[in-house]
């Protein structure tokens, strides 16, 4: 199948109006010994067959109805009009809205996109979207180092290890230098030099930083570093003061969360966010509401487009052209259909169902959380069988929590739990039985 | 048409159920007593609207945008096919929708990701490819980050990337995000690179490479492409081909004959996953052999063990995304080769030529053609000579009045006001012709009435919009 409706009839045609005798005539310029006979791909499928074929594939992924994992990747409840949304192909079909007045519907939707971000983070300036969390956080590195005119960054350890490793490499290709250091430390690395200041809260271990204490710490000593926040989860933003609020110069988030399925990690969603000072710095699409030349009438376009690729070329903020807007659209979507009441009532559920097992395993023997700070939807337990563990929750059909030692190595009997609004009290009582359960096998275990 | 349909902002506040939120099913505390209050928000403002008032805004909204479901996109350099609704649908489907990144037990998902590396190897010739990359632009810049780190490991130090004027905007930004600088060069008058300006470049001794689309912004296959790779390898260059424009190439040749080391391809262009109104995209990279090492991590490799991820690669450039890249669009481009196969490949290759050929040598007898050559996936028109003062951006404005959308304006850059137009394989011959007829009634409109087209858009939901006061006093967001 391949989609193309010439016949034979309809080709001949063709190509007596352009004046060749065949559709190999076409291809003159090309040098002869270039031109390969065939491709060594099988034949096409048709629909039935190809969806038999993907189906063997799909079963051999474990797809498991109850989850304690997160770690960047959140299982979040979608509402069924976010996919009803997203799936009319005026939207999903349609490319960047060059033509505003072609595409006045999406403009608008990704305005409102700008705006409910705005408004949940309470930031002064929302982009359209970037690929991601961790190229987002990446790429407010760069940023910080442009309007600075600095090349030295900090970043706070608690960041996602896969967004250090982003950072590092963007940083690698800019001749950033890039600090990691800890919470406790930060004092002994800043200085004049330094571009921002770079932390996740919550962090990868599920703590919780009073960004305000933060902000004032690097601030009041140097107060042209800028301070840049990310977060892998921003649902927590029904609850937790947003970053406006804490004087944060760039907020970046993974945005899957807002209604977007986590697909094995990808397409999720960058959200970027700044002061409006740096305005003209922001990587990415930006779309302005604005009026008509001839008219009154008020409509969208895209904006400030001096900053982009297209453009200023090599001088451009950053090389981003294609971003995730149809995944905006889902958070979009998203996000008002939870409305304030949902948003506050979602952060509340992840919130009280952590805390609920966090307590819960705590009061098992052998378990400590390793968490020093309040946490939102994850935490770290140490725990005395971690195989165990796993495999009493794979047994009750519930997706494990995260080994740490994925990550970091020294830390081998350490997990990260991640309790959503999607796990029912009867899964959490799994869990719960399934952290006594480990206990009970340690011995077996360790033979 | 109601036009400015009123924001989502300015519906809501009305009493809605909240229907997306289980039962809080256990014990819950006063959130006080567990969280410190200084950590705690007071206002959020995003109004409550009911299930119906949004999908009906939406649903509005949709009827103000223009897709490739409504009729030909013929946007220059975009490729913009037909977007299958399997693919859709296999991206739905459970067992891929709901994998989780971090788990094991993820076996199909992997062989999937294995065995298109392979049909992209196969395509494009290349020996390795990365998924990671997120978007075109993205890959580019892991492309010219493996050239930084090439050269880096061998401890040469090569500072410029050679880049024509022809290149999409993408090139010299990525180039610059890797820590490069660039050397532009102009395009001949034939469209191609000028061999004698490439090798003189390439003597200055400190260029990592060059950057190149072929065939290029204006739809030429720039015939001595195998003298341009070889003077850039002759002076220890390294080639990376800007797979934006590979629609035309499927299944007739290959980058890595034409002697290219380092390739990116769109998946959504070139592979028909959906553009979803500018992403979510996926731009892999595919290299040669000796480049395999600089591939980020992880890489999917195959082993006795199976197929696994490779995290250890010491002379890698590191990881550029989170996770797996785009795994969503890596499978709709998965579904789209299985259904299509090798020969439909190729006819993709060669219809999409025909479609351009055909379509340029009916439009080029009322509009300028700069480069009058047999063109490849598309071709280039300027406003030169059109009358009446009428330019590109009116001759755009009204094709929307038409009701089709515009072709890509005012770029590539060597040309003064192009029309940049790219049918693609999926437009049927009777599409093409009520293109031609509407380009034929614009530029009689052109000559008669001039002001049909200065006053254009008019059918559309909205007139032509203030964009420089749109910049000077920024609006982005109630």
């Amino acid at each position: 199948m391949d989609f193309i409706s010439h016949d034979e009839k309809t080709i001949a045609d063709m190509l007596k109006i352009i004046n060749v005798p065949e559709v190999d005539d076409l291809f003159q310029d090309i040098p002869k010994d270039l031109i390969i006979k065939s491709l060594n791909i099988s034949d096409g499928m048709s629909e039935p067959d190809v969806l038999d074929k993907m189906r063997e594939y799909g079963i051999k992924n474990k797809i498991y109805p109850h989850s304690f994992l997160g770690a960047g990747c959140y299982f979040h409840y979608i509402p069924s009009l976010v996919d009803f949304v997203i799936s009319r192909s005026e939207f999903y079909t349609s490319y960047t809205p060059y033509q505003a007045e072609a595409s006045q519907g999406y403009l608008q939707a990704m305005y409102e996109y700008q705006s409910v971000i705005s408004r949940l983070t309470e930031m002064e300036v929302a982009n359209a979207s970037m690929y991601d969390g961790s190229t987002s956080l990446a790429e407010a590195a760069i940023m910080a180092s442009i309007i600075s005119g600095k090349n030295q960054v900090i970043l706070i350890e608690g960041v996602h290890p896969e967004y250090i490793d982003v950072v590092k490499t963007y940083c690698w290709g800019q001749n950033i230098e890039l600090k990691i250091t800890s919470e406790d430390k930060l004092n002994d690395v800043l200085s004049e030099d330094i571009a921002a200041v770079m932390f996740q809260s919550p962090n990868f271990f599920g703590d919780i930083t009073d960004v305000l204490v933060m902000s004032n710490k690097v601030k009041d000593k140097y107060p042209n570093c800028l301070l840049i926040q990310c977060m892998t989860d921003p649902t927590c933003l029904g609850l937790l003061k947003p970053p406006g609020k804490t004087n944060v110069d760039i907020f970046v988030a993974e945005g899957q969360s807002f209604g977007i399925s986590p697909s094995f990690g990808g397409p999720g969603l960058g959200i970027f966010t700044a002061k409006k000072k740096f305005l003209r710095k922001i990587p990415g699409r930006l779309v302005g509401k604005t009026k008509e030349i001839n008219g009154e009438r008020e409509g969208f376009m895209l904006t400030l487009q001096a900053r982009e690729q297209h453009i200023r070329r090599e001088k451009a903020s950053s090389n981003i052209c294609t971003n995730q807007a149809l995944c905006s659209l889902s958070a979009l979507i998203y996000l008002v259909s939870l409305g304030k009441t949902g948003l506050r009532e979602i952060a509340n559920q992840n919130f009280q169902k952590a805390h609920y097992v966090k307590k819960a395993i705590a009061s098992i023997p052998g378990y400590k959380i390793l968490n020093k700070k309040p946490t939102y939807n994850e935490f770290i337990v140490r725990c005395p069988n971690i195989n165990g563990l796993i495999r009493e929750c794979k047994k009750m059909n519930l997706l494990p929590p995260l080994q740490i030692s994925t990550y970091f190595p020294e830390m081998s009997d350490v997990v990260l739990v991640c309790v959503t609004e999607l796990n029912s009290s009867s899964s959490i009582e799994k869990f719960i039985t399934a952290a006594r359960l480990a206990i009970n096998n340690e011995t077996e275990c360790a033979n | 048409m109601d036009t400015n349909e009123f924001l989502i902002f300015n519906k809501g506040n009305e009493l809605v159920q909240q229907n997306f939120i289980p039962k809080l099913d256990i014990k819950s505390e006063k959130i006080e007593e567990i969280l410190p209050r200084n950590l705690i928000r007071d206002e959020l403002r995003i109004p409550d609207v009911s299930e119906v008032e949004i999908v009906r805004h939406y649903v509005k909204l949709s009827k103000i945008n223009y897709g490739v479901d409504s009729g030909i996109y013929p946007l220059g350099s975009c490729t913009m096919k037909y977007n299958p609704k399997i693919n859709e649908v296999v991206a739905r489907m459970t067992s891929f929708s709901q994998l989780h990144p971090l788990q094991d037990e993820n076996e199909g998902t992997l062989e999937i990701l294995y065995e298109i590396s392979k049909m992209l190897g196969e395509i494009t010739g290349m020996d390795g490819f990365t998924l990671q990359p997120a978007a075109g632009a993205h890959g580019e810049l892991v492309g010219l980050l493996i050239i930084k780190k090439y050269f880096e490991t061998k401890g040469i130090i090569k500072k410029k990337i050679i880049i024509p004027d022809s290149a999409h905007g993408t090139n010299p930004a990525s180039a610059k995000m890797a820590g490069f600088s660039i050397i532009e060069l102009q395009s001949n008058e034939h469209g191609e690179v000028p061999l004698d300006h490439l090798e003189y470049a390439m003597k200055q001794g400190d260029v990592a490479g060059i950057m190149l689309t072929n065939p290029n912004t204006l739809g030429v296959f720039d015939r001595q492409i195998k003298d341009i790779t070889r003077i850039v390898h002759e002076h220890g260059g390294l080639c990376y081909y800007d797979g934006a424009n590979l629609n035309p190439m499927l299944g007739i040749c290959r980058p890595k004959d034409m002697g290219f080391d380092i390739v990116h391809l769109n998946l959504h262009k070139t592979f028909s996953t959906p553009h979803g109104g500018g992403g979510p995209g996926s731009g892999p990279v595919g290299v040669t052999n000796e480049f395999i090492p600089f591939l980020p991590i992880p890489c999917i490799v195959s082993t006795d063990k199976g197929i696994i991820c490779n995290y250890e690669n010491h002379e890698s450039i590191g990881r550029i995304k989170a996770f797996w890249g785009n795994f969503g669009i890596v499978l709709r481009a998965f579904v789209y080769i299985l259904s299509l196969g090798a020969d439909g490949l190729k006819r993709v290759g060669q219809i999409a030529v025909l479609n351009a050929n055909y379509l340029k040598t009916l439009l080029k007898k009322k509009y300028n053609l700069p480069f009058d050559r047999i063109c490849q996936h598309e071709f280039v028109l300027s406003d030169k000579y059109l009358p009446n003062d009428i330019n590109t951006e009116d001759i755009a404005k009204r094709i929307l009045d038409y009701g089709f959308y515009a072709p890509t304006i005012y770029f590539p850059l060597v040309v003064n006001g192009a029309l940049m137009v790219e049918p693609t394989e999926t437009e049927s011959k009777n599409s093409l012709d009520k293109f031609v007829e509407v380009m034929y009634q614009i530029y009689d409109e052109a000559l008669n009435e001039p002001e049909k087209l200065k006053n254009a858009p008019s059918n559309t939901p909205i007139g032509r919009l203030d964009a420089v006061n749109a910049a000077r006093k920024p609006i982005l967001h109630d």
